[in-house]
């Protein structure tokens, strides 16, 4: 059994385990305190566990307050057990062993406590007990509930299997995201719809963090205009599947074109660019990103619709089953679009196209000496990278009915820049995490926020201890938030939160200016 | 027997004793043929072609642009006056291009740094102006006599550039300077995330929409007409202000120990830390400067137009750094030049072709000019950098 405890050896395992061991343990935490908290982001209508836990604080009766007590305690050991583990391993970095077996055991109790009350609160108590309210209707319980199982479960496997995470970080980190992923519609089932909305961006972006991924992280071009090949995606669907030209394509034919499009666009403006390096690949990659959408605006050609765009597209269907009314539908297919894309990446990055790449990033006229073509091999990179952009534009054209020339400006690309950023450049996994936490926080928590602070500030309400809150737009700071994610990663954390190891090593030692290191002292 | 394309070395070798068969060097590009291969060198002399007379295409395309407007030709409506309105348009737009563009080339000169968040510092001191004003009642003052105006400005002129300097120097304190050594990469995106952080800041500071700021009606009044157009005291204000404050700049750049310490940090930071250089210091004066220049360019901009608007520095940061990489980025004299240009281009290229593509025109030129003239009209030619 202690063996099971013990910590790994080797140093560059346990360099890269403890990243997404720390991952997992946040993660386990923030949906626990997630599960936790919905209920206070809900206007407080019924008394029961969900709606209203001051409620159930104030006047508590019965067994079912009790049970929630008791859950309420885990909880608690539960996201207060990663914080004492970052003060233990600031202080001697090394864990104490019999923390991680206590945590083992109220990681398995709590979740099956919570499953227990799950189950009894709604098959069994829910619609006839009297004390615990109305509680059947209000989806957020279930929303609650779903989230702060799904926070054991991952706290369970964290603790649980914690040799067997350190030593395949990249496969436990996947077996986390992936059944999240596959239950956000399910936890959302009979929530409100936007958080339906807010699950099917997330695979958007997604979906255009690994585009991105493909000339940021494998070819070492930064391009900062990346939202243009997402608006030609949007707008070639919406030009193919409305009532503004007649045609009505079904959406399985507009991803491809879409994508095909969009990279035709990626290799135009990948030719004129393939002398530049750097930072002035940059800026003309900016440049184009404000050309289309002004040639968008503009009305080009008569084809895009002005500044109000192009409303009307086609909701997609199978069968009997209309997207528009069931857009949890759109997440699945997403969803599996989605993993189709990341392995074909996945084959690619390690294929002899993937070697070239990372050859050019790292010196191109040495790759070039290899007999790289570095031309076409740039020109592929762009050209998928875009097709991939204007998959995720066809999707999202389709989603959200309507396209218009504002949603594609600056701040899409550096959304999507922060999202490879934050998660780890060149690094698959750390993309599709960065998309998890960026949507999250953009999608999800800064609303919430909003609610929350609506109703907090209610003159009325119990702990209305700050009037002013209900004032703030927190949506509002969405550009903070990318903002300070930049800057944190790259002043912290220059690799990502997984960073890729090839990556790693060029940018926590930096490569240049070696003479002025040495004349410091630092080299 | 060896082709042209292998390099001199081979050749040798191959001259000497064959030890390698001539028909495993020649290039396999020889086999393939056809239309694109006779093309290709047709497409690289007009290449060559544009960017060795890229400077004089440009000027002839905005002295065309001028006569265009002159005639009438596109959407413009022809005539003296409206030539001579658009010229002093593009003059007044011309200096506040001119002040930030400055910024970004001396910042990229002495760290090649592309310096996002140059163009929200513009924006950010555009409020700070009209928070100094409103602290001190400046308005009232400027308002009241020629004396009180000149008062104002000095004022809120050097109010406003001290601190929109600190705040350049303190994002250069905490943002880039932990990454003077790292990739390339790494601080420029640093650079867009406090880009992003300022304009967020402003956005939730002071709201979505323009703000109007009370310094428009400082300077009023018309200084004297030219066959019909009218020229205002503002705009002899605006352009002479940018010129003094470009020439004071060059004058200190190229005087004070502090400017010769600048260009030799520019020059090869290595170098001048061996002499004995405090690099420190010497960036963050830079960055001072820079960001003290786009402070006058902010408030020239306020009291030009009367409001400003939280993402207003992401567009003309985009378009003064175009100007700065026209003039040739690091030369601080080229910027001065760009920025004049760019202005040209701006205003003259939307009256012919409408104004709603000024700025993708803008944003062509500068795609144009870093496809065909990286360097730039004044720069000198670095391989790295293109």
């Amino acid at each position: 059994m202690l063996r099971f405890f013990r910590r790994p050896v080797g140093s560059a395992q346990r360099a890269q385990g403890s990243t997404v061991f720390w991952i997992l343990s946040v993660t386990a935490s923030g949906l626990l305190l997630m599960g936790w908290l919905l209920p206070w982001f809900v206007e407080p209508t019924a008394s029961g566990i969900g709606t209203s836990p001051q409620d159930v604080l104030l006047n508590p009766a019965g067994f079912a307050d009790f049970l929630i007590y008791v859950i309420a305690a885990t909880m608690l050991i539960l996201v207060l057990s990663p914080l004492v583990e970052i003060a233990a391993r600031i202080r001697k970095r090394q864990l104490p062993q019999i923390a991680d077996r206590a945590r083992l055991i109220a990681a398995v109790a709590g979740l099956a406590l919570t499953v227990a009350v799950w189950l009894l609160v709604r098959y069994i108590l829910g619609p006839r007990d009297s004390t615990l309210g109305p509680i059947d209707s209000h989806t957020v319980t279930d929303s609650a509930v779903w989230l702060t199982m799904y926070g054991y479960g991952v706290a369970a496997l964290v603790y649980g299997a914690r040799t067997w995470v350190l030593s395949r970080p990249n496969v436990a980190f996947g077996l986390v995201v992936l059944p999240f992923g596959a239950l956000l519609p399910l936890m959302f089932h009979q929530a409100p719809d936007f958080l339906l909305w807010a699950a099917a961006s997330l695979a958007v972006y997604t979906l255009l963090g690994l585009g991105l991924n493909i000339v940021v992280g494998f070819a070492g071009l930064l391009d900062l205009g990346y939202a243009a090949f997402f608006a030609i995606g949007a707008y070639a669907c919406a030009s193919f599947a409305s009532p503004n030209h007649h045609i009505h394509l079904p959406l399985w034919v507009l991803i491809f074109i879409g994508a095909a499009v969009a990279s035709v666009f990626g290799g135009i403006l990948g030719a004129p660019t393939l002398r530049l390096r750097g930072d002035y690949l940059a800026i003309v990659t900016l440049g184009f990103g404000e050309i289309i959408p002004d040639l968008a605006t503009n009305n080009v050609l008569g084809l895009t619709g002005g500044p109000s765009g192009i409303s009307g597209i086609d909701q997609p269907s199978i069968g009997p089953i209309n997207f528009g009314t069931n857009p949890q539908w759109f997440y699945w297919s997403l969803l599996i679009l989605s993993i189709i894309v990341v392995l074909l990446l996945r084959n690619t990055e390690h294929s002899r196209l993937g070697r070239a790449w990372v050859a050019i990033r790292e010196d191109e006229v040495a790759a070039a000496a290899t007999g790289i073509n570095t031309t076409s091999t740039k020109l592929l990179a762009f050209a998928m990278g875009a097709s991939v952009s204007g998959l995720a534009g066809a999707f999202y054209g389709s989603i959200v009915t309507i396209v218009t020339p504002e949603d594609f400006s600056f701040s899409v690309s550096v959304a999507v820049l922060s999202i490879i950023v934050l998660g780890g450049i060149g690094n698959i996994t750390g993309v599709i995490l960065g998309s998890f936490v960026l949507t999250l926080v953009i999608f999800w928590i800064l609303p919430h926020m909003n609610e929350w602070s609506m109703t907090v500030s209610a003159p009325d309400h119990p702990i209305s201890f700050l009037p002013g809150l209900g004032t703030v737009n927190f949506t509002q700071y969405t550009y903070m938030v990318y903002g300070v994610a930049l800057i944190l990663m790259m002043l912290l954390r220059p690799g990502g939160l997984l960073p890729s190891r090839a990556r790693r090593v060029e940018l926590e030692k930096g490569i240049e200016s070696e003479s002025l290191a040495a004349v410091q002292g630092r080299a | 027997m060896v082709s042209e394309a292998s390099g001199s070395g081979v050749g040798r070798s191959a001259e000497a004793g064959l030890l390698v068969s001539p028909a495993g060097l020649a290039p396999r590009e020889r086999e393939t043929g056809g239309l694109i291969r006779q093309a290709i060198p047709v497409v690289r002399g007009l290449y060559l072609l544009a960017s060795r007379y890229f400077a004089a295409i440009l000027l002839g395309a905005i002295l065309l642009s001028i006569l265009g407007v002159y005639l009438g030709w596109g959407k413009a409506a022809g005539g003296t006056t409206l030539m001579g309105e658009q010229i002093r348009n593009a003059l007044v737009l011309g200096a506040i291009y001119a002040l930030i563009a400055v910024g970004y080339t001396m910042v990229y000169g002495i760290i090649e740094l592309i310096n996002f968040a140059h163009g929200d510092v513009f924006t950010l001191s555009g409020f700070y102006a009209f928070i100094i004003a409103g602290w001190l009642g400046l308005d009232s003052m400027a308002t009241s006599g020629i004396g009180g105006l000149l008062l104002a400005l000095l004022i809120i002129f050097a109010l406003t550039m001290a601190a929109a300097g600190l705040t350049g120097m303190a994002i250069e304190r905490v943002a880039y300077r932990r990454l003077r050594d790292a990739p390339r990469l790494a601080p420029l995106i640093t650079a867009i995330g406090v880009s992003f952080l300022l304009e967020g800041f402003m956005l939730v500071k002071f709201g979505p929409d323009n703000f109007p700021t009370h310094n428009a009606n400082w300077i009023t009044g018309q200084a004297f007409n030219v066959g019909g157009v009218s020229i205002g005291t503002k705009d002899i204000f605006i352009v002479g202000i940018a010129l003094l404050l470009m020439f004071a700049l060059g004058a200190f750049v190229r005087v004070t120990r502090l400017g010769k310490a600048m260009r030799s940090t520019a020059q090869d930071r290595a170098a001048a830390l061996l002499c004995g250089i405090n690099i420190n210091r010497t960036i963050s004066v830079t960055f001072f400067i820079g960001s003290a220049l786009a402070a006058g360019a902010a408030i020239i901009y306020s009291i030009n137009y009367g409001s400003i608007q939280w993402s207003l520095g992401f567009r003309f940061g985009i378009i003064a750094f175009t100007a700065a990489v026209l003039g040739g980025i690091g030369n601080i004299v080229g910027a001065g030049i760009g920025g004049f240009l760019i202005g040209m281009i701006y205003v003259l290229g939307g009256s012919l072709v409408g104004g709603e593509w000024s700025e993708s025109l803008i944003f062509a030129v500068l795609v144009l000019i870093l496809t065909f003239k990286p360097v730039g009209l004044f720069g000198i030619d670095v391989t790295t950098r293109a």
